[in-house]
């Protein structure tokens, strides 16, 4: 009882000084004489703006049959049935000429943050199943005994590591998209993956490297062959091992997508900054795509802890 | 090939020497045989090499020079199959060795599933026999890390027996247990012997020796000194060295 109490003291101490701090930034919106205008950001997420149906080619606006406006062509041809739509702008004897409006219909439409946010989502997506795979295979190589493979995955890691992933992806996109013509989506998948993959590799390899020696002998021992032992023994444990700092870097890897956006992949970065530009609401926007990322990378979180909760059924 | 060896010499080890890279000498002209059906027992001070000379009986260690020819099958020949090979040899270690991310009844069918390729029922229904076999039919479906010493150590004999060995292999399989759980795996082992299974048993537990085995080997410095019949090794000891081993250990 006594320890209750007094985590609940603490508890309460933690969430006033996140009331205070939200305090400090309330207080310094207001004090730059900034106009706060949380509205502004919604079209750019969602909005449902009217849109107008338009003919497709000259004609007239007859009744059918049942009673029901239709644009009939000059041969005599329905081109559009008008009973779907409920805001006609037409009436029954209207000439009407090619691009006309005839009625004006109301959808949800998304706004270009969540085309943005989708764009990061598959360009993180793509470059996280190339980066396990890649990742895996040069973590592989990196314990290998055979001095050729495993200096070329020493090589791999040392290259990557030590330039920085922005000069990656222009590389990627200047040099290499141009000698295989790649798009620039492709670009940044391959930047992205080649990049993570290099910090993959390092995880696996110490995953790998933790579990102890006895636990290959008995697989070996047992006559499964090395890609056995390490398909069936070793891999299912360095995975759950690895597990925590595998999320680490998947995080890392969905905010550094954030980056492609300077080969101009409209990205939620890029969504955000063309936002801006338009909206005149930079601080609402940025606040917007920052919560956007810390979404995915929060559901990303939830996910992996699932994960290793089941795994710890052995434990 | 192996399966249908009718030969009785099963293990035939000639001068083989190990010698490591930083320059130790860890075997040093070693020669034996262990016939069929036969339980030898080594022993010898930590660091005499009789945990190096086992595990190159199934080639976790590969020797330098020499021969071994296991279950009629020169082991180093270019045709050999090393994992074929060691289908016919189980072995159970100090360290236990489980893998942890199974339960006593998945490491057992782990390699009859995955390397011998018998269907799952079988697998389950030989799995099921074995741990019965050795006294842990109500703990199949608990991971290793819910289990006793001696229950981790029994879990992998059943594990080395489901690959239906020829030979089995023991790598001081009490010495990480518990006082009181030595005799159950002993226990187990006994029963082994007395089916007829050949067994080469690297222990510390003189009392097994003296009562199970049909021979005692002595190693000292990567030397095998003595290769008696355990009376002869214990009661009348002629090599000094043995002499004095006996003399601290018994």
């Amino acid at each position: 009882m006594q320890t209750q109490y007094k985590n609940l003291g603490w508890n309460a101490l933690f969430v006033l000084i996140l009331v205070a701090l939200g305090g400090l930034v309330f207080l310094s919106g207001k004090k730059i004489d900034y106009n706060w205008n949380w509205q502004r950001v919604v079209p750019y997420i969602v909005n449902n703006q009217a849109s107008a149906v338009t003919a497709p080619e000259d004609g007239n606006i007859v009744s059918n049959a049942e009673g029901d406006l239709v644009l009939e062509s000059l041969a005599g041809d329905v081109l559009v049935d008008l009973s779907e739509y409920e805001d006609l702008l037409v009436y029954e004897g209207d000439l009407i000429f090619e691009g006309d409006r005839l009625a004006s219909l109301e959808e949800w439409r998304i706004g270009p943050l969540t085309e943005g946010l989708i764009v990061t989502i598959k360009i993180s997506l793509w470059s996280l199943l190339f980066a396990i795979v890649l990742g895996l295979i040069i973590g592989l190589m990196r314990i290998s005994s055979n001095p050729a493979v495993k200096k070329l995955s020493i090589a791999y890691v040392e290259l990557i590591r030590g330039t920085p992933l922005l000069v990656q992806i222009f590389i990627v996109y200047f040099f290499i998209g141009t000698v295989f013509d790649l798009e620039r989506f492709v670009a940044g998948v391959i930047a992205l993956s080649l990049f993570t993959a290099a910090y993959v590799a390092e995880i696996v390899r110490a995953g790998i490297q933790s579990i102890p020696k006895g636990q290959m002998e008995a697989a070996r021992s047992l006559g499964m062959s090395y890609p056995k032992a390490m398909i069936y023994v070793i891999l299912p444990q360095a995975f759950k091992r690895t597990l925590p700092p595998l999320a680490g870097q998947f995080i890392n890897l969905i905010k550094d997508s954030s980056l492609v956006s300077v080969i101009s992949i409209t990205d939620l970065t890029k969504a955000g900054r063309e936002v801006v530009s338009g909206s005149f609401a930079p601080f609402e926007v940025w606040f917007t795509v920052a919560l956007l990322y810390l979404l995915l990378t929060s559901s990303l979180s939830w996910a992996i802890q699932r994960l290793e909760k089941r795994l710890s059924a052995s434990d | 090939m192996t399966r249908d060896y009718q030969g009785n010499d099963m293990i035939v080890a000639d001068k083989i020497n190990k010698i490591y890279p930083n320059g130790c000498h860890a075997l040093k002209d070693v020669s034996a045989t262990v016939h069929r059906g036969e339980v030898v027992v080594i022993v010898g001070p930590s660091g005499s090499g009789k945990s190096t000379f086992l595990r190159a009986l199934n080639q976790l260690e590969t020797i330098s020079s020499g021969s071994i020819t296991v279950d009629g099958t020169d082991m180093y020949a270019k045709s050999t199959d090393i994992n074929k090979l060691r289908e016919e040899v189980g072995m159970v270690f100090q360290n236990f060795n489980l893998f942890p991310h199974k339960t006593a009844l998945g490491n057992v069918m782990l390699a009859p599933l995955k390397v011998a390729k018998r269907d799952a029922a079988t697998a389950e229904t030989d799995a099921r026999d074995l741990l019965k076999r050795v006294g842990l039919s109500d703990r199949m479906d608990n991971y290793p890390s819910h289990l006793s010493g001696g229950q981790q150590q029994r879990v992998a004999i059943a594990r080395a027996l489901a690959m239906k060995p020829n030979i089995m292999l023991f790598d001081e399989p009490t010495s990480a247990l518990d006082p009181e759980m030595v005799g159950e795996v002993l226990d187990v082992m006994k029963g082994l012997a007395a089916e007829g299974m050949t067994m080469v048993v690297v222990t510390h537990e003189m009392g097994f020796a003296r009562e199970v085995a049909d021979r005692v080997l002595f190693m000292e410095d990567g030397e095998l000194l003595v290769n008696e019949t355990p009376e002869a090794f214990f009661d009348d000891p002629e090599n000094p060295r043995l002499r004095q081993f006996l003399s601290m250990v018994l």
